[in-house]
This record gives C-alpha cells, structure tokens and sequence, in this order.
C-alpha cells in the first residue's frame, strides 16, 4: 500500500468514526433500539417490556425490539448486555435483586461488576408476596412461623429461583423470627409454584405481588403477607409483614432498564424521556394495572440510591445464604 | 467383510472416550455430594465413566471386527463429492465469520454467490438474482416483519 | 354446557374471529417453517399485533398461531430434515426418508390429517372431561416427573438399530452434553470454562439443527448433483396399505399426546418420540422404522397436535401454563385483562367457549389449509440441487442466529452439522444424543427438587404410588432391553 494512500485512508476513517460519533447523539436513534429482557417471553419482565417498548417506539420515531435473552436465571441476558457496545442502540431490563445476586455470587462467576450497567429509569416495583393455598391450614403470618418454629425445617416453602428475591425474603423472616426454620425448595418460576402448590406437593410459596394478584383476589389463593410498608392495591385485603409482626421483612422485585457503562449522557438523556413519557403514558398505566404489576418509576440520582442500596443488602443475604446449614 | 470404516470407527471412539475421561475428571472436581443429596459432580462424573466404559466396549468390538452399522459409506467421499462438502463446510465457516463485521446481507450475498458458484452453477445473471433475492429478501422478512435483530455491518448494511 | 358450546359456535363463526382464526393459522404455519424462531419467541412477537383486537379475538388468533406452528415445524423436517422445534424431531427420522423417496407428498398429507384427528380428539376431550382430569394430572409431582423422565429414557432401547451399544453411547453423550450449563444445585456453572456463552449450556435447537439439517445436506452433497430425490414424485395419497396401518398410529399417538399434554411442563418432544416408540414396539416389522414408516409420521404428529391441544386443559381450567409457548399465551390473556383458572369458566363463560368453538374451527381451517398446499412443498424438492442447498444453509443459519441473536448458537450448529456428518457415517445413531440432550435436565432438575421437597429423604420416590409405578416400569424395560443386550455382547464377533 502506498503511504500517502494510507494515510488519507486512516485519516478518512478517523474523520468518519469521529463524525459518527457525534451524529449519534444528535439524530439518536437512527435505526431501531434492542430492549433486552433476560427472562424468557410471556413472564411478568417480559410483558412490561412490550408494553413499554410499543408506546416508546412512537416517541422516539424508530422500532424498539424486544429482545428474550434468557437462562442461568438471567445471567445470560446481563453477560450479553455488559459486552454490547455503548451507544445506546442496546438497552436491558435489570431485575434488583437478582442481578445483584448474580454479581455478589462467587459460584455464578458472573464476568461482570454492578458497575456494568448505567440505570436509566425504574418501572416496575413488585412486593413481596407469601401466599397458600385456600384450604390451607395457615391463616396468618404468625401461623406459619409458629409452625416452622415447632417443627424446624419441614414447611416446604417454595421460591422462584436460587437467590432470588423470594429466596432472600425467607431468610429475612427466618432472621426475624429466631428458631423459625423453613425446607426451602427452589422452583423456577411463578408458573411451577402455582403447579405444585395446587397439587400439594409444596406447602407455601414466596413470590410477588404482580404473578398472583387476580388469583388471590378471587379467593382461589390465600395471601399470608405483602412484604411493603403499604398494602398493594391488588391485594387489599392482605396485611402486611409490619401489621403481622415482622417490620423488618421488607423485599420487592424491581424491573428497570439499564444500559451498559459508557453509553454517552445525551444519549441517555433521550432515552430516560422517551421511556419516561411511555411509562406516564394512560394506556401503559392501564395495561400494568391489568396486569397487576405496581408501577413506581425512579429515574437519575433517586434510581441510583435504590441501585446501591438493594446491592448492599442482597449482599448480606447472599452470604447468608451461602452458608446456611440446611442449605 | 470389507470395512472401510474401520480406522475412523477406532479414531471416533477413542476421541469420544478421551472426551468422557475429560468431563469425568472435571466433574470430579465439582462437589460429588452435599447437604441433600448428589452435588452438582455426581451425576457427570458417574455418567463420564460409563461414557468411558461403553466407547472401550465398542473401541474392543470393532477392533475384533465387528462394526458398529452396516459400514457401506466411506467416511471421507472422494473427488468430486469432497471438494463439494469441503465447500459446503468452507463457505459456513466463513460466513460466521462474517456475520457481524460485514453485516447479515452483505454476508449472506457473498455466501449464497460463493456457494452456488462452487456448486457448479455457470449463470451469472441467476446467481445475481437469487444471492440478492435470498440475502436482502431474508433480512427483510426478519428484521422489519418479525423484528428480529440481525447484524448490521460496519458499512451500515 | 351443550349449550354454552352452541352459542360459542356461533359467536366463533363470524367473520371477524373466523378471519383471526385463518390469519392465526396461516402465521402460526409459516413460523414454524422458519427454523429457529420458535412457536413462543414467534407468539410473544405477535402479541402486539393483537392490542388492536378485542380480547376474545386476540385469544383465537394467539392460539391458532401456536397451533399452526406445530404442523409448520412439520412440513421443513420432511422436506429438509431440519426440525423446526423440538416438537418435530422425531418426525424427521421417517418423514425425511419418505420424502428422499418422493413420497414427501404423502408424509405431509398423513401428517395434516394425524394432527387434525389429534387436534380435534383432543378438543372434544377438552369439552368433556377438562376440570377432573386437569386436578388429576396435577397430583404429577417433582418426583412423579423424575420417574417418567426416567421411564423415558430406559425407552432410548427402542430406538436402537443395530447396535444397542452404541444407542446407549449416544444416550450417555447427550445426557452428559446437557450437563453444561447451570446447575440445578448450586446454580454454578458445570463446563462453562469461563465461556459466558455457554452458561446455559449448548441451544437445544442449534444443535438438532446442524445434527439432522446440515447434516443431511452435507450427506447429500456428496451424491452427484441432481440426486437428492431419486424417485419421481409419486402419488399424493397414501396407499391403502399406509392407510390401515396410520388408523391405529393416529389413533394410539392421539392417546398417548393426549394424557402427557394434561401433565404441565412434559414438553412437546417426550409425547411425540413416546407415540413413535410405541408404534415401533407395536408393530410386526419394526425394522422398517427408519427408512420411511408411515407409522413413524402418522403417531409423532397426532401425537403432537393432541398434546398441543391438550396442554390448554391445564391452562383453561387452573391457569397453569404448559410450556414457554402457553406461558406467552397466558400473558397475552393478562394484558387483556383476563385471568385464566378455574374462575374463568364461571366468570367469561362466553369468552371460554368462544374460544374452544375457535379451536375446533381452528383445526378444520388448519387442515383446509395446508392439505393442498402439500403438493407444494413437495415440489419444492425438486429444485436443483445448488439452489435447494444454498437456500436451506441460509435459512439455517439465520434460524440459529435468530434463536437468541447470537453468533455462537451458529457456530454450535455447524459444529455439530459435522459431529452428524461422522455419526451418520459411522451409523452411531442420533435420535438417543436427542432423547439424552432433552432428558438430561429434567431428570436432573426434578431429582434435586424432589430431595429438596424431603429435605435429602430418598424414601420420597418409593412412598408414593404414582412415583413407584413409574419406577418399576422403567425397571420393567430396562430387564427387558438387557436381556436383549445380553446375547449380542457374548456373542462371538464374525471375522
């Protein structure tokens, strides 16, 4: 290659990259934006991904695709987030705590830190729920934990997931109520709980408020407690952890979206609007109420306290969790 | 009996049990038991050694001569026939390799050329139209009616 | 209730939600034939197509999309041997060999008609016994499902050809392939080597995929070109003969869908290689099994189609979804407002039988549908070899890109494109490697959960009934297969 040739060539490319790079701010985006969720289709992430993503695309003028990357309970869909280049063309739901417990996780090997990921906006905050069949012979929260005292580790108590949210919670009430130990069984998935609930073969499930709202409603499940400082108004009727006894047990699953570390300010900016706006949108408030799941949406410095916070606190049940006898 | 597979049989055996020596090793350094039951070793480490054992039982057998099937296809084809799949094979592992950098359709157009060109195919106009055809048309179907993100390369194609 | 169905027939019949129902099927077909995009990514992204319709009319066009796709995975593994979903595995081991035999015609004619008397036997069950058998299916638990996976397994004997050995090598392989990944233990990685990639271990559909697809194609280049289908397109219709014999496959493949699509969480591939197995069993000449049975598509496909049906029963009557493809199913409903579970039926009663009215029009217009279309995609076979291989590499490989947009579920399918190269050569069978892979973690999974349930108590798989029976069954065939392995291992080897 000759080298003046060369040199324009790299000076041309330069000159390119450079432009690009300011271009994208400006007349962001230009082509259409990968909304990750790292749970499989048809989940309760998954449905507020759609909603949001349909009336967001509106805003900002360009398709916003859903895009399933599930498996390893996430971790496959945030280990891809975190390699993908920062430019704001691929976006992600982070679900706290459970991307939290990847990270803090030492067997998950998980190749990246909390600092991975720039939160952009929060949408979904989803309590925490304990619930039981109908016929169930528990009637309260105190029931249950006076049982699991009695007879330590025979309640079989179901979560959703190794380390999940539900996971934590039930340490947090063993914590809160010394002598109360519970056989936890690890499902995957509010879908399984409901299976082997019905079927008897688990006694008591810890998941969120969104999965069984409608049901416990109708009367066909029975909700023990909604680990919030408030009742949900989708379960009324259900009291909470601080009127059962157990103020301390506090714990939700929170959807937001994320994008990976050095995505640019003005780029993020345009993204935290469009979605903003989608979100107070009527017909996304709408959806989410039919479906059960409790918008609350944070953005910028108030985001990135709950960020922190919830990571410090998922490490200390982490560890707990890791080396409890009864597994 | 004529078996003209023998040799691969033997070679394909003994990688198979060099593979399920490997994974019972590893396996073995995962934990074999805990708290509850079998640990997350147990089940490959038992499965790696029977791996092994059923490959050496075959490896015995085919070496005393008794082939696994019927043994009627030579393993590697000859002629014209190899410098087919050997292209076939090429061409796949190009493409991956293209995918990204060159993007879904450029990629795609190179490949499905390439392959009809060494496929035998001496219509120029033909492969034109069915490469672009098949390359663009794919990508549209995907990307704008079923939304499914496929690679853009750098040159925005 | 006779007369909740009548006013549901009549409200399925306008021409609004029959259009839904037409439009659903034809998708629901044509995702299937894409490989690689799935019945459930296909369904969750036409979810939004559906905010525009009223909730009964998105239900009928969401459902009749997922069955569509259930006979359109069908049609790429006759034509092409690539399976389109897991669901059409087995499908391919007769229905290719009946197509490179040029009677591709026939393999998706008898397929549209089995999954028709499946799909709607199936319905019809549904009218009739849903809420009962639904609670009875759900006494299957943890350890239930662990002894059936089990069962299934020890099943892998007749699906060996020559070489009982080798069958059981196969099985072991993709038992201990499906090991890499998460663990159901720990949830740390087992064989991941720090590959972020590989963490939830090798894509099931990659891999089928370049086992049975890039294979077959890799086989068929080899021939001179112009070969690939050596016999003339012969008639479409079975013979009478294929006939007779594909009644009592549909039939016994009806059944046995049927009864494992009321059991959440089985997964399309266990009733449809169980149906396959059976009939092999069954029959007086097993050995034409493997080279273009028309048993081995008429049972694998009714097989499929009751069991897709089916698995609506848990979700109609107790809100429990199935599979991935339902659980999308269920959170369409969700966005719409409706809740399935046993509520439902009292509360909507003219949305729940709207919707069972749709889905017995729904099988019709499936079978109206593609039975004429059968002749072309038959023809389709007779492409000139470059073309034919060079489409359906492309078509591969966009199909294992679009799985999870990822450039390693490509390279797995080539890899293993090659793997079954050699295997094929070598006669190892692959159909085990498939039963292993797919079994693998739900044996697994369902054991650590069942001892997880009894806090580490073994006794828990021999104290309940249901658990016990399972067991001994598959004891029962594992005797039986090694009394058969028995002699040809003592056996002097000819020289």
């Amino acid at each position: 290659m000759k080298r003046p040739l060369a040199r324009v060539a790299v000076a041309a490319a330069a000159l390119l990259a450079a432009a690009g790079a300011i271009a994208q701010a400006d007349d962001f985006p230009s082509r259409p934006v990968q909304l990750m969720v790292a749970y499989p289709p048809g989940g309760s992430t998954d449905v507020g991904a759609r909603v949001v993503a349909a009336i967001a695309e509106k805003i900002l003028g360009k398709p916003m695709v859903v895009v399933n990357k599930a498996g390893a309970g996430g971790q496959v869909g945030w280990t891809d987030m975190a390699r993908q280049r920062p430019d704001g063309y691929f976006i992600g739901y982070v679900n706290l705590p459970a991307t939290n417990t990847v990270v803090l996780d030492p067997e998950r090997k998980a190749i990246f830190g909390i600092d991975a990921f720039v939160p952009i906006i929060n949408q979904v905050l989803d309590p925490g729920l304990v619930w039981v069949r109908a016929d169930s012979p528990y009637k309260t929260l105190k029931d249950l934990v006076d049982a699991a005292k009695k007879a330590p580790n025979t309640i079989r108590t179901a979560t959703t997931g190794i380390l999940s949210d539900d996971h934590l919670a039930i340490l947090m009430l063993e914590e809160a109520a010394p002598g109360a130990v519970f056989r936890i069984v690890h499902l995957e998935g509010g879908a399984a709980q409901l299976k082997e609930i019905m079927g008897g073969h688990v006694d008591v499930a810890f998941d969120n408020v969104g999965s069984v709202a409608p049901r416990v409603r109708s009367g066909e499940l029975r909700g023990l407690a909604v680990m919030d400082p408030q009742r949900s108004k989708f379960v009324p009727d259900v009291p909470t952890t601080k009127e059962a006894g157990y103020p301390s047990v506090i714990s939700n699953s929170t959807r937001g979206i994320a994008a990976p570390k050095g995505t640019p300010q003005p780029v993020l900016k345009k993204l935290e609007a469009a979605l903003r706006k989608a979100m107070e949108d009527p017909e996304h408030v709408q959806k989410m109420d039919a479906a059960g799941l409790a918008l609350k949406i944070m953005v910028g410095e108030e985001y990135a306290r709950y960020y922190r916070e919830t990571h410090a606190q998922a490490k200390k049940y982490t560890e707990w969790a890791k080396n409890r006898p009864h597994k | 009996m004529i078996l003209p597979n023998r040799r691969a049989e033997l070679v394909v055996l003994a990688c198979l049990c060099a593979l399920f020596g490997f994974m019972t090793v590893t396996a073995f350094g995962y934990s074999l038991r805990d708290a509850l039951g079998p640990g997350a070793g147990f089940f490959p480490f038992w499965l790696g050694t029977l791996g092994m054992v059923l490959s050496l039982a075959l490896f015995v057998q085919s070496w005393r001569g008794r082939a696994i099937g019927e043994g009627t296809q030579a393993l590697l084809p000859r002629g014209e026939g190899a410098r087919r799949v050997a292209a076939l094979v090429a061409g796949l592992v190009v493409v991956s390799l293209l995918l990204q950098p060159l993007g879904f359709r450029l990629a795609m157009l190179v490949f499905t050329a390439g392959l009809l060109l060494a496929l035998g195919v001496r219509r120029p106009v033909l492969i034109a139209i069915f490469a672009l055809a098949s390359s663009f048309g794919l990508f549209h179907v995907f990307y704008y009616w079923l939304q499914v993100p496929l690679p853009i390369g750098v040159l925005g194609i | 209730m006779l007369q909740h169905l009548v006013s549901g027939f009549a409200a399925a019949l306008t021409p609004a939600y029959l259009a839904y129902a037409l439009v659903g099927c034809t998708l629901g077909t044509l995702i299937g034939v894409l490989p690689g995009l799935g019945p459930a990514a296909g369904t969750a992204i036409l979810i939004p197509l559906t905010f525009k319709l009223d909730p009964t009319g998105a239900i009928i066009m969401l459902s009749a999309i997922y069955y569509g796709a259930m006979y359109g995975g069908t049609i790429t593994s006759v034509l092409i041997n690539v399976p389109g979903e897991a669901a059409s595995v087995i499908t391919c081991i007769d229905g290719h060999q009946m197509a490179r035999q040029g009677r591709a015609g026939t393999a998706l004619g008898i397929a549209a008609i089995g999954s028709f008397v499946g799909g709607m036997v199936a319905t019809i069950a549904l009218v009739l016994v849903a809420p009962p058998l639904a609670r009875l299916a759900l006494s299957f638990g943890p350890p239930e499902f662990f002894a059936l996976m089990l069962f299934g397994l020890c099943l892998v004997s007749g699906l060996a050809g020559r070489s009982m050995l080798a069958a059981l090598l196969m099985t072991v392989l993709g038992l201990l392939l499906a090991m890499i990944g998460i663990d159901p233990v720990r949830g740390a990685p087992r064989f991941a080597f720090d590959i972020p990639d590989l963490y939830d271990g090798i894509g099931f559909i990659a891999v089928v995929m370049g086992l049975f697809g890039i294979s077959e194609i890799l086989l068929a280049a080899e021939a001179p070109v112009g070969e690939v289908v050596r016999a003339r397109l012969s008639s479409l219709l079975p013979s009478r003969e294929e006939w007779r014999r594909s009644v009592g496959a549909i039939l016994r493949g009806t059944g046995i869908g049927f009864a494992l699509g009321l059991i959440p969480g089985i997964g399309a591939i266990v009733p449809t290689f169980m149906a396959y197995i059976a009939e092999k069993r069954l029959s007086k000449t097993p050995e034409r099994f493997g080279k273009g049975a028309i048993e081995g598509v008429a049972a694998p496909e009714s097989a499929n189609n009751a069991y897709a049906n089916a698995a609506m029963i848990p979700f109609l009557t107790l809100g429990i979804p199935s599979s991935p493809t339902i659980a999308v199913l269920m959170g369409a409903f969700i966005i719409n407002g409706i809740t399935p579970g046993p509520f439902l039926f009292q509360e909507r009663p003219d949305l729940v039988w709207t919707v069972i009215a749709s889905f017995f029009i729904g099988n019709v217009i499936l079978l109206a549908l593609n039975l004429p279309l059968v002749g072309l995609w038959a023809k389709l076979l007779h492409l000139p070899f470059p073309y034919l291989c060079a489409g359906v590499l492309l078509f591969c490989v966009v199909g294992a890109y679009s799985l999870q947009q990822s450039i390693f579920d490509v390279w797995v399918m080539i890899a293993f494109g090659i793997i079954g190269y050699v295997f094929r050569k070598l006669d190892l069978p692959l159909a085990p490697l498939v039963l292993g892979l797919i079994l693998g973690p739900a044996i697994e999974k369902s054991m650590r959960t069942s001892l997880e349930m009894s806090a580490g108590d073994y006794s828990i798989f021999f104290t309940r009934p249901l658990c016990l029976g399972l067991l001994i069954a598959a004891a029962a065939v594992l005797a039986g297969a090694a009394l058969k392995l028995a002699p040809s291992v003592l056996r002097e080897p000819q020289l």
